[in-house]
């Protein structure tokens, strides 16, 4: 297989310029084709055998989309679903009884996943303050859905979360991510929308599903227009 | 025909040659070794016809001003006519293969020929080696760029210009090859031995075709004892001493020779006349010396210690006085007489003090004389001992030739670090053999190294836009630019905004013109790689930015250049 000079300068991930030096001192095994230059795929991964060189061609391009693969606010929600009047006296069975809506996953791992939220509760509450609080796990769970999950929540009646504003919680944003990546993503576009006091107010309203994603949309515009 | 003439010039292209260039270099070996050797014979027989024929003259008073004429049109031949400098031109050869991928210009392949003719032929006291070594060099380059060779093959083609040219001179395959390798390359490769070594054979049977199969110094049988080489010793210490005269005694000429103040041709022939008043008196000092050389191994010379010990003495001055003063020539063959002489004069001492002990021939003593004097100047001992050898066909003197030529060595190292031919290079810093640190930074450039990713900014920007880009950015340097002009006008990095990044009323606030470096130093895209270095060293910084025409061009760091300096230095020191 014949190569052309800019694939050998990635594959060896050198600066073109170093390989034409090398090819005009003589140091890299070259076909000349008239005016051209061309690389032997075999000669020059023996040679860079020979040289402990590394040579590999082309797959580095996949670290450089990942934002794009991490998805949206509103496709993480629409796959949770919300729920309204969601019962519960305290944290605890606040919590579970959330948990228990997640109609995707089986019992064991409602528990399972309830019991992390409750250990990961333990550690800091995950009650961010302004009645909402955003459970999660620490790490994310042993056999994790291949897209981040956002299940909304609308409490029956405010319960107390230990938050750190000391105010009863009304709203759970349960969050589930494959990888830490992905929480921290979602996290992250999640806070910047609750900053906001309007939309506080409006989740105070305990909208429907369609309302609470067209207005999330219009955040993540934002977000993407920065 | 066009075609045919095209396929021609570019026979690294020819399916014969293309997976493996060892053939191709082979044969384009006999080729430079048999023209290197034409041109060493060239040297040599002018050399015999000019000196056989002033020497009719040289009972004359005027006879003294010959070495100066001489001088003067070597030297007015070198400055006005091919514009080339003086010297031997070995220091030459050597950077041009260490830098320039052995490129040398077409008319150093005879410039030197000429003009070391001139000089040695009308009685001047220096060596036709290095001139020939320069012009079998030159001869080499040439063919090389003739057919759009490479770098590497290019230098091997000088490699075995050299080796042909000395090989031819001394009839002395193994000599040539050895100084080739030990002297002008530095480095010992398969790839490049078997080239020298088929030019060095083809120079050796150019020379016994013309020449006839002689060797150079004969001489009688040595029958050597123990005692013998336990007295190499102190020849040897002899010879070291002798050395670190003859390279202070050139070094201090050139001093003074460049004091005075009149053009070069005037100052060679000050210097030639002088050594022509010598030559009046004592006409063994005069020319390269072979024939004193050959009396003094066939044990002929009859001359007693003080006057051989003065000998020695008057030729280091004579050379010295020839080279320093802006002659041409080379100091191979000086070294050989005064190794000779040496040599005679210890063995007269020895023979005085204790003269009871059978000591060996006089001639064994002037041949080890010889191979010290070589070891000690060019602190090559391979080729001063192979060269011995060969030159003398002496195989039986081989133990005492070893010790004498590694003590030699060893002695005038510790006096004068650097070889004669490489001195120079080493004080400008221009010794760069290859596989070594200077190599590999001088090989690499400033524009392979430079990291391109970085993100500009301009002044007037706010904070808060300042730390979006920071965001979208995998580098903690931001050059910053004018925005109109587009020059170069400071750097932030990271750490100049940490103090003002989780304080979101300075985000509306501040300028990054405010915020930004002005007193960053930069190098250029053409500065020296290793002073680059230095300046990062000095300040202990790990990355600078690269401006050129004061425009921002990028970063280099150290990070990079680790990587690419271990990958030059991995493909540098290839033995494929």
């Amino acid at each position: 297989m014949k190569l052309p000079m800019q694939t050998v300068a990635g594959a060896l991930a050198l600066p073109v310029s170093t390989i034409e030096r090398w090819i005009r001192q003589g140091r890299i095994p070259i076909q000349r084709s008239g005016a051209d230059v061309a690389f032997s795929h075999a000669a020059l991964e023996k040679w860079a055998a020979t040289h402990n060189l590394s040579f590999s061609l082309g797959g580095d391009q996949a670290d450089d989309h990942i934002p794009e693969t991490l998805g949206s606010l509103v496709s993480a929600m629409s796959r949770g679903k919300v729920y309204h009047r969601v019962a519960g006296e305290d944290a605890a069975t606040a919590l579970r009884s959330a948990v228990d809506c997640i109609d995707f996953l089986s019992e064991d791992i409602q528990d399972e996943l309830f019991e992390k939220m409750m250990e990961r509760e333990r550690l800091a509450s995950t009650g961010i303050g302004n009645g909402i609080a955003i459970p999660h796990t620490r790490d994310p769970l042993p056999r994790p859905p291949e897209t981040p999950v956002i299940t909304t929540c609308f409490l029956e009646k405010p319960v107390n979360f230990n938050a750190i504003d000391d105010q009863p919680v009304f709203v759970l944003f349960l969050l589930i991510s494959p990888t830490v990546k992905h929480h921290l993503h979602l996290l992250s576009r999640l806070s910047y929308c609750i900053r906001d006091r309007a939309f506080v107010a409006f989740l105070s309203a305990h909208p429907d599903a369609v309302a609470l994603y067209s207005r999330i949309a219009e955040f993540e515009k934002q977000l993407d227009d920065i | 025909m066009t075609r045919l003439l095209e396929k021609l010039k570019y026979p690294g292209r020819w399916s014969l040659f293309r997976s493996d260039d060892r053939l191709l270099l082979m044969i384009f070996a006999i080729i430079v070794g048999i023209c290197s050797g034409l041109a060493a014979l060239f040297l040599n027989r002018s050399l015999e016809t000019m000196l056989e024929w002033l020497h009719h003259y040289r009972v004359y008073w005027w006879a003294i001003f010959l070495p100066a004429a001489g001088a003067a049109l070597s030297s007015l031949f070198l400055e006005k006519i091919v514009n080339e400098g003086a010297g031997h031109g070995v220091p030459e050869v050597i950077y041009a293969v260490s830098r320039y991928g052995g490129l040398l210009r077409l008319r150093s392949g005879f410039s030197r020929l000429i003009s070391s003719c001139l000089t040695i032929g009308s009685g001047g006291s220096a060596g036709p080696e290095a001139p020939v070594v320069m012009s079998g060099a030159a001869i080499g380059s040439n063919i090389a760029q003739a057919f759009s060779l490479n770098d590497r093959q290019r230098v091997a083609l000088v490699g075995c210009g050299a080796a042909g040219a000395i090989a031819a001179i001394f009839n002395a395959p193994i000599s040539g090859m050895v100084f080739a390798i030990e002297v002008i390359l530095g480095e010992w490769s398969t790839m490049n031995i078997i080239p020298i070594a088929i030019a060095a054979v083809a120079g050796t049977e150019v020379s016994r075709l013309l020449k006839g199969n002689q060797i150079v110094f004969a001489h009688r049988d040595f029958n050597i004892h123990f005692h013998d080489i336990l007295a190499c010793v102190g020849l040897a210490i002899f010879c070291a001493a002798a050395s670190i005269l003859l390279t202070r005694a050139l070094r201090s000429m050139h001093h003074v020779s460049k004091g005075v103040a009149v053009p070069l041709w005037v100052r060679a022939a000050i210097g030639g006349s002088m050594v022509g008043a010598i030559g009046y008196f004592l006409p063994y000092v005069l020319g390269e010396g072979y024939h004193a050389i050959r009396t003094a191994i066939e044990g002929g010379f009859s001359g007693g210690l003080m006057l051989v010990a003065v000998i020695a003495l008057v030729k280091i001055l004579a050379t010295a006085l020839t080279l320093g003063w802006g002659g041409s020539g080379g100091i191979f063959a000086p070294c050989l007489v005064i190794g000779a002489f040496v040599g005679l004069s210890f063995h007269r001492f020895l023979a005085t003090v204790w003269s009871s002990v059978p000591w060996v021939n006089e001639g064994c003593f002037a041949l080890l004389g010889m191979a010290g004097l070589i070891s000690g100047i060019l602190q090559a001992p391979l080729t001063g001992i192979f060269l011995v050898i060969e030159i003398t066909g002496g195989y039986e003197v081989i133990l005492p030739l070893i010790v004498v030529s590694a003590i030699s060595t060893t002695l005038c190292h510790y006096l004068e670090p650097a070889s004669f031919y490489l001195k120079d290079l080493v004080k400008r810093g221009q010794l760069l053999r290859p596989g070594t640190d200077a190599r590999v930074l001088t090989d690499l450039s400033i524009q392979e190294l430079l990291e391109t990713d970085c993100i500009c900014v301009h002044p007037n920007m706010r904070l808060a836009d300042f730390i979006h880009i920071v965001k979208s950015s995998r580098r903690n340097y931001f050059p910053v630019e004018d925005q109109q002009s587009r020059q170069f006008v400071g750097m932030i990095h990271l750490d100049d905004i940490r103090p003002y990044l989780f304080d979101p009323a300075m985000h509306h606030a501040v300028l990054t013109g405010q915020l930004m470096n002005t007193h960053v130093k930069t190098v250029s895209l053409h500065d020296d790689l290793a002073e680059v270095l230095q300046k990062m060293d000095d300040g202990h910084i790990f990355s600078m930015p690269v401006v050129s025409d004061n425009r921002f061009q990028g970063m280099i760091s150290k990070a990079t250049l680790l990587d690419q300096y271990r990958k030059e230095l991995m493909v540098q020191t290839d033995r494929y």
